[in-house]
């Protein structure tokens, strides 16, 4: 076994050390070491996980007791893939939400990044710039976007009237609510994202780009041949996480709109949370919980897969 | 075709820094908009043509703020809260990442998959399960509703994991020798070495739990246990007429601004931390 220590072995030496009982402390102090958290992670996350999907299958209003709440088999499930427009809607907002934050949040972050991995002066400074938001609490910072947005007397038309272009409702039109939205928590998260395509950037090694533009190649050239490609793990990391974040959106939809106007912005985790704090229906939150956490777990093991595949 | 070779790499420098220049205006605009306003009337923040300064710069809004919600309570229990969960998960994911990195026993890559594949449990999946059981413990609208679910991230476990895996075993081992038991290795040489990694995951940990919106809103029940953003989340409720913007615009400063000072003063700590977290292990 190889918990034969090098403090062990010098034991061994001294001809005086049972190596069974020493093996066995060591063994429980690691138990004990673990133990906590492991005890916490079931009480906190795994039960409750596995108590998630069996109220998925049952009708429960939290007040009865666990044993006595009717088992429903996948009626839940049923009611909302085939008679739940709502679902529907919000389902289409969250993958909407989603692609449009993804897509724009990684290439601007990309972007600055880059820039600022280059010759630049200020660097520390533009930084700073760029990451602030981040570290604002999603609530704060919604509720002065959502004055900056107002459609009759928001800051931002108070910009664009300065510039005599024409008001917009932003967050008050059914067409412009999402990509408000969207254009906030852009704003919120892309240094994030920024900050680790940095690190990402400082491993790319410095010869590769010297050898390559001796042999004549341009900053794009650089860019497709070399950047990209050793920059993909990180790349797959940034996309992933900031994909499984977008689906779980509550805070900046909860207070930027209330999901308004007419649900056009209420997100999957928003429509579980009343479900199953205003209707105290367990039964039908537990299944959005479950049905989202599926879509989660498909693109966390692709991510996985595509990862050990480069490797 | 000279010219344009001198030319170009000027243009390309220019134009870059005009696009960090724009980028930075557009993230720091909203937070020079927030802080102005809350010194203005409401009148004036929805002003045509648009003002920029207070023509008396009052603080009005922070006086009725005070009114309507309770601030210093607020402050209080987030400070708690956040410091409390904080220290749990330091400690948590201290013992764990040590116990898992250094230790070899039966079951422990097994136990080790598990709290990996619980790092894939996002929270609301677990909300409403979570909810019940502090609601039958008696917990809701406690101190150790709001802390005791969060004491402990599988991510905070598989952070110090990957970072104590790399110190030197003949130093623990020197330990041993001179006859220090586990828990004093763990205690006087272990946490001492992993410092660099106990700052950054207490930095993520503190920011995280001080922004927390989801759990304190449902946990927090009365205005007594209200957390930052519980309260400002209230007030947007509570002060939603066109009257008292400059209210919600002074309540969202005094939410933003203690964060950015302290982003300010460990900026250097933040961006390795997160760093820490982009490197997979």
């Amino acid at each position: 076994m190889d918990v034969t220590t090098a403090a062990e072995r010098a034991l061994v030496g001294q001809g005086r050390v049972r190596t069974g009982p020493r093996v066995n402390r060591r063994s429980l102090a690691g138990y004990a070491f673990v133990a906590p958290s492991l005890i916490l992670l079931m009480i906190f996350a795994l039960g409750p996980f596995l108590f998630t999907i069996w109220v998925s299958l049952h009708e429960w209003n939290m007040l009865t007791p666990i044993g006595e709440m009717p088992s429903v088999g996948l009626a839940n499930y049923r009611y909302l893939l085939s008679d739940d427009p709502l679902f529907r809607e919000t389902f289409v907002n969250t993958v909407y939400y989603a692609l449009g934050n993804v897509g724009i949040s990684v290439v601007l972050a990309l972007g600055v990044a880059l820039i600022l991995n280059g010759p630049i002066k200020l660097r520390a400074i533009w930084r700073a710039a760029f990451f602030m938001p981040y570290v604002t609490a999603p609530v704060a910072i919604a509720i002065v976007w959502r004055n900056m947005l107002d459609g009759n007397w928001g800051m931002v038309n108070g910009l664009l009237d300065r510039f005599g272009l024409p008001q917009q409702p932003f967050l008050d039109s059914l067409e412009q609510a999402m990509p408000s939205m969207i254009a906030v928590a852009i704003w919120h998260g892309a240094g994030y994202y920024m900050i680790i395509f940095l690190a990402g950037l400082q491993a790319v090694p410095y010869d590769l780009y010297e050898a390559a533009k001796l042999d004549g190649a341009g900053s794009w050239r650089l860019f497709w041949s070399i950047t990209l490609p050793l920059l993909r793990p990180t790349l797959l990391f940034v996309i992933v996480v900031n994909t499984l974040a977008s689906l779980q959106v509550f805070d900046l939809p909860f207070v930027l709109t209330q999901g308004g106007p007419v649900n056009e912005t209420t997100t999957l985790v928003m429509y579980m949370y009343e479900t199953a704090f205003s209707f105290l229906r367990m039964g039908r939150a537990t299944s959005m919980a479950v049905m989202l956490f599926a879509v989660i777990f498909v693109i966390t093991m692709i991510q996985l897969r595509l990862l050990r595949e480069k490797e | 075709m000279n010219r344009q070779i001198t030319f170009m790499p000027v243009v390309a420098t220019g134009l870059k820094y005009v696009f960090l220049a724009a980028g930075a205006t557009i993230m720091l605009l909203p937070f020079l908009w927030m802080i102005l306003s809350s010194f203005m009337t409401s009148q004036e923040i929805i002003a045509r043509p648009l003002t920029w300064f207070p023509a008396e710069p009052g603080l009005d809004a922070y006086r009725g703020l005070r009114d309507a919600i309770p601030l210093g309570r607020m402050y209080l229990n987030s400070m708690i809260v956040t410091t409390l969960t904080t220290l749990g998960i330091l400690l948590t994911s201290s013992l764990a990442g040590y116990g898992f990195a250094k230790f070899h026993f039966p079951g422990r890559d097994a136990l080790f998959l598990i709290v990996l594949a619980t790092m894939m449990i996002p929270f609301f999946v677990v909300l409403i399960p979570i909810f019940y059981m502090i609601s039958r413990l008696g917990w809701i609208n406690s101190y150790p509703g709001l802390i005791v679910p969060n004491i402990v991230t599988a991510f905070g476990i598989f952070l110090m994991r990957q970072y104590m895996l790399s110190l030197p075993d003949e130093v623990l081992d020197a330990a041993r020798v001179d006859g220090a038991s586990e828990f004093e290795i763990y205690w006087r040489i272990v946490l001492p070495l992993s410092t660099p990694v106990i700052g950054a995951l207490a930095i993520l940990a503190f920011v995280y739990q001080w922004n927390n919106f989801l759990w304190p809103l449902v946990v927090a029940r009365s205005d007594s246990m209200w957390t930052v953003p519980v309260g400002l989340n209230a007030l947007r409720v509570y002060a939603s007429s066109a009257q008292v913007i400059n209210m919600q615009m002074a309540g969202a400063t005094l939410g933003v601004v203690p964060v950015i000072a302290v982003f300010l003063v460990l900026q250097r700590y933040f961006v390795r931390g997160i760093a820490l977290t982009g490197v997979k292990g």
